[in-house]
């Protein structure tokens, strides 16, 4: 494919006069529109603003001439614009309005979109390279009309370009019809790590906030949610209805979704509660039941358990199944039948011992615990005294009922700076 | 019943706030300046203002406190998406100009009234500077909300005075409620003065700031009823402290034939031996805490404001590489006013009522605008404007676009005779 360096820009070739192939003037450039989904980044048409209304052509089929005039090569592909086509129009919908940088991990506003015209079969076909969210978009914006359009490029182009390639701009749709025929489901946005589409959700709007929220994945959406910040995660829930919020809550860990059930007005949790499996239901319905600031509201039920008597390889089939995140598991606890905490093997050790060795034999001599009703400030103490990784949490009874991870203490730590 | 009542008021406690401190920062030196020579000048005779402006207020900030809490975005963003880049950007330059006029007064304001205690200009101001800077930059929102908050109620400072300067009472509520005879209208400067005392209560930074604040704090759709109280109470508040001025300054300065004022210190030096020194003191009090408060309000609004609706990064809880312009314009307009105001000889006094001026020219712009967003279906949903509210904002946009248009040629001819 031959690439021209310096593109055409949407700011430049908007209102641009376009001409029948015997130079009369046809009408004048309105808009472009551009595929999305499969065939992102794929100019569908230029749209035209005639006398006889809005209509739609192929960027094929129209040429550029050296006076800045576009000229049709024919008018037999020129069709009437129908409201239902699944393209998006780059001045109505993505000039001046948010957008997401994958790549930067931010929002940003569009200034300016840079074109580019390819060779295809014989034909000059058009395309969206990147969108521009500096200084020369908003330049040329600022200057437009007045002066001739060749002198505002170039004046532009001294001042920093900030551009995004298109590969990396999410499109953010507040309607959801609209999204579902525009097939955006921000497979990239999901790929990021939860914490920064959190800072991304962060940013927006709030319809734009539960369109990107509803779009992603119940996982993604889960995880993303538990990194929200609590005020925030409140409104989020607040907008959308509770068979939703149910599908994603599911997928929370569930200390994470009692502390978010809690924030909630009693009628709100209980109605989301009904709408949940009934066994993540019940996990988050004994955590609600600890005060908030006590080790129990602090903890999660998720954690590897076996029996005194097991082995290493036992153990490793013990982390095979479970259903949590494997990521943030550091040691193996070891229970007798009463469920009683016997012991503690860390991760690293259990590496390096043999499948046949018993795990009672790699245990910690002294392990810590602490008990469910302990105050949030003494678990912050233990893990700082024994420089833990985590802390199992057992009940009166000696029973390990939770495990309470460093970065959940971090999270009270920081609240507290 | 009690815990219905209970819930209500906890919950209007808890979004109030950014109306109320935003009708308070209207009063600010330049406001009370202009309400000080109300009454000076005129008595009790231009009191029936007060109600109509309230109004016009509560209609204005309405407007724009429910487009915050149904759209989640600023009024300059809202500029940005929906009128474009250029349009925004224009209105952005004219913001920053009017704005800076503004913050002139508000530093001219502090030097005026810690002048009263014999503080020199150039140690008064400088040191506020630093603080009102380190205020915003270090604080974080919900303590300096509440700071302000506080610094609202101290208005009271200027009821007490009214108070204490024994007015007549049944003159000045006659005074509010009746329009004033034809004969008043004829008395030189009077039309002027109505003017300048209606442009001075509605300013367009106001608006930008107010749905920013309401935004910021997050209010949902279920809880607007409660911010509505909050715009409401905050326009009541500040228009009957303005009333207070107005009466003070009528009781003291008119009833004894002292017609002018030059600067809003002199308001309180001449009411020392009329009403007493706590009047005196009062008064200064509550002109340091109206120039204070405004001082750390409006120069980082105008730079959320900007950064906002132009696209840069904004906010004090990014440090100055991750938000450069936002931080650069903030400081701008905080060290050019204190420069200015230190200018031996400066002209404030004038320099306040232009500043009023231009207040005056952009507002009918922002006003227009405003209508034009708040009526689109799809931005607002159920709650575009009534048919009924519409009427009144358009007429209130009206008559304030023709009350400017005669400020501005006031100023000009004006300054052409001199």
């Amino acid at each position: 494919m031959n690439e021209k360096r310096n593109g055409p820009s949407l700011t430049l070739l908007l209102g641009t006069p376009v001409t029948e192939p015997h130079g009369s003037l046809f009408g004048r450039l309105k808009d472009i529109a551009v595929a999305t989904g499969a065939d992102a980044g794929k100019i569908a048409g230029l749209v035209l603003k005639t006398k006889k209304g809005l209509k739609l052509v192929p960027a094929t089929e129209v040429m550029s001439t050296p006076s800045g005039v576009l000229e049709l090569r024919s008018t037999e592909m020129v069709q009437p614009l129908r409201n239902d086509e699944n393209f998006i129009l780059l001045k109505q919908d993505l000039l001046d309005r948010q957008i997401i940088d994958v790549h930067g991990r931010k929002v940003v506003r569009v200034n300016d979109v840079d074109l580019q015209w390819f060779s295809r079969d014989e034909k000059q076909d058009l395309r969206v390279r990147e969108v521009e969210v500096g200084l020369r978009g908003a330049v040329r914006r600022l200057l437009l009309g007045t002066m001739p359009r060749h002198v505002v490029d170039r004046v532009a182009r001294q001042f920093p370009a900030r551009v995004i390639p298109w590969e990396f701009v999410d499109v953010i749709e507040v309607d959801p019809a609209r999204r579902v025929k525009l097939k955006i489901e921000h497979e990239r946005l999901a790929q990021l790590h939860p914490s920064d589409i959190a800072d991304i959700l962060e940013e927006l709007a709030p319809a734009e906030r539960g369109a990107i929220l509803t779009a992603l994945d119940e996982e993604v959406a889960a995880e993303t949610l538990e990194e929200v910040e609590p005020k925030l995660q409140k409104a989020m829930v607040e907008s959308l209805d509770s068979e939703t919020i149910a599908g994603i809550v599911e997928e929370m860990d569930p200390g994470a979704a009692a502390d978010l059930l809690a924030e909630l007005p009693e009628e709100r949790s209980e109605a989301i509660l009904e709408e949940m499996h009934p066994e993540e239901r019940q996990e988050v319905e004994d955590l609600l039941e600890f005060r908030e600031d006590s080790a129990a509201g602090r903890m999660t039920p998720a954690f590897v358990q076996v029996s005194v008597e097991a082995t290493v390889a036992d153990g490793v089939e013990a982390l095979r199944a479970f259903e949590g995140d494997p990521e943030t598991i550091t040691e193996v606890y070891l229970v007798d039948e009463r469920k009683i905490l016997k012991g503690v093997v860390p991760l690293g050790r259990m590496i390096l011992a043999k499948p046949e060795t018993r795990l009672e034999v790699l245990t910690e001599s002294r392990f810590i615990s602490c008990q469910a009703d302990a105050h949030q400030n003494s678990v912050a103490e233990l893990f700082d005294k024994y420089n833990l990784r985590a802390l199992p949490v057992v009940n009166e009874d000696g029973r390990l009922v939770g495990i309470i991870e460093a970065d959940h203490v971090i999270a009270f730590l920081r609240d507290k700076i | 019943m009690l815990k219905r009542w209970r819930t209500r008021i906890f919950l209007f406690l808890a979004v109030l706030g950014p109306g109320f401190i935003t009708a308070n920062v209207d009063n600010d030196p330049n406001g009370i300046l202009t309400y000080s020579q109300s009454g000076a000048q005129f008595g009790y005779s231009l009191l029936w203002t007060i109600i109509p402006i309230t109004l016009a207020l509560i209609i204005v900030q309405e407007m724009c406190a429910r487009m915050g809490v149904v759209t989640g975005k600023g009024l300059s963003d809202l500029i940005r998406e929906e009128f474009g880049l250029r349009i925004t950007f224009i209105i952005m330059v004219l913001l920053v100009i009017v704005n800076f006029g503004n913050v002139i007064g508000e530093f001219a304001g502090i030097a005026g009234s810690l002048q009263l205690f014999h503080l020199s200009k150039y140690i008064s101001v400088p040191i506020c500077a630093v603080l009102v800077w380190l205020l915003a930059v270090r604080g974080d929102y919900k303590t300096v909300e509440k700071i302000f908050l506080t610094a609202s109620v101290f208005y009271i400072a200027y009821i007490i005075t009214g108070v204490l300067s024994e007015p007549s009472w049944h003159t000045a509520i006659v005074a509010t409620i009746k329009l004033p005879p034809r004969a008043s209208w004829g008395q030189q400067g009077y039309v002027f003065m109505v003017v300048s005392v209606i442009g001075t209560t509605i300013a367009p930074w106001m608006q930008f700031y107010l749905q920013s604040s309401i935004v910021e704090k997050g209010v949902s759709i279920r809880k607007y009823a409660a911010t509505r109280l909050d715009v409401i109470v905050g326009s009541i508040f500040t228009d009957v402290v303005a009333w207070f001025i107005i009466v003070a300054c009528a009781a003291t300065l008119w009833a004894h034939g002292m017609g002018n004022i030059a600067m809003p210190a002199d308001a309180a030096e001449a009411m020392k031996p009329l009403a007493g020194s706590y009047a005196f003191l009062l008064f200064a009090f509550g002109l340091f805490n109206a120039s204070f408060f405004a001082a750390s309000v409006l120069p980082l609004s105008t730079a959320y404001t900007v950064c906002e609706g132009l696209g840069f990064e904004s906010g004090v809880d990014k440090n100055f590489k991750q938000a450069p312009f936002f931080y650069w314009l903030y400081t701008l307009l905080i060290a050019g006013g204190v420069a200015v105001v230190l200018i031996p000889d400066f002209p404030l006094v004038q320099f306040s009522i232009f500043s009023q001026a231009l207040n005056g020219i952009l507002l009918p712009i922002v006003i227009v605008f405003m209508l034009l967003l708040i009526n689109r279906k799809d931005l607002m949903g159920t709650h575009v404007n009534s048919h009924w509210f519409n009427a009144a904002a358009w007429l209130t946009a009206v008559i304030v676009t023709i009350l400017s248009g005669i400020l501005m040629f006031q100023q000009i001819a004006n300054a052409w005779k001199h």
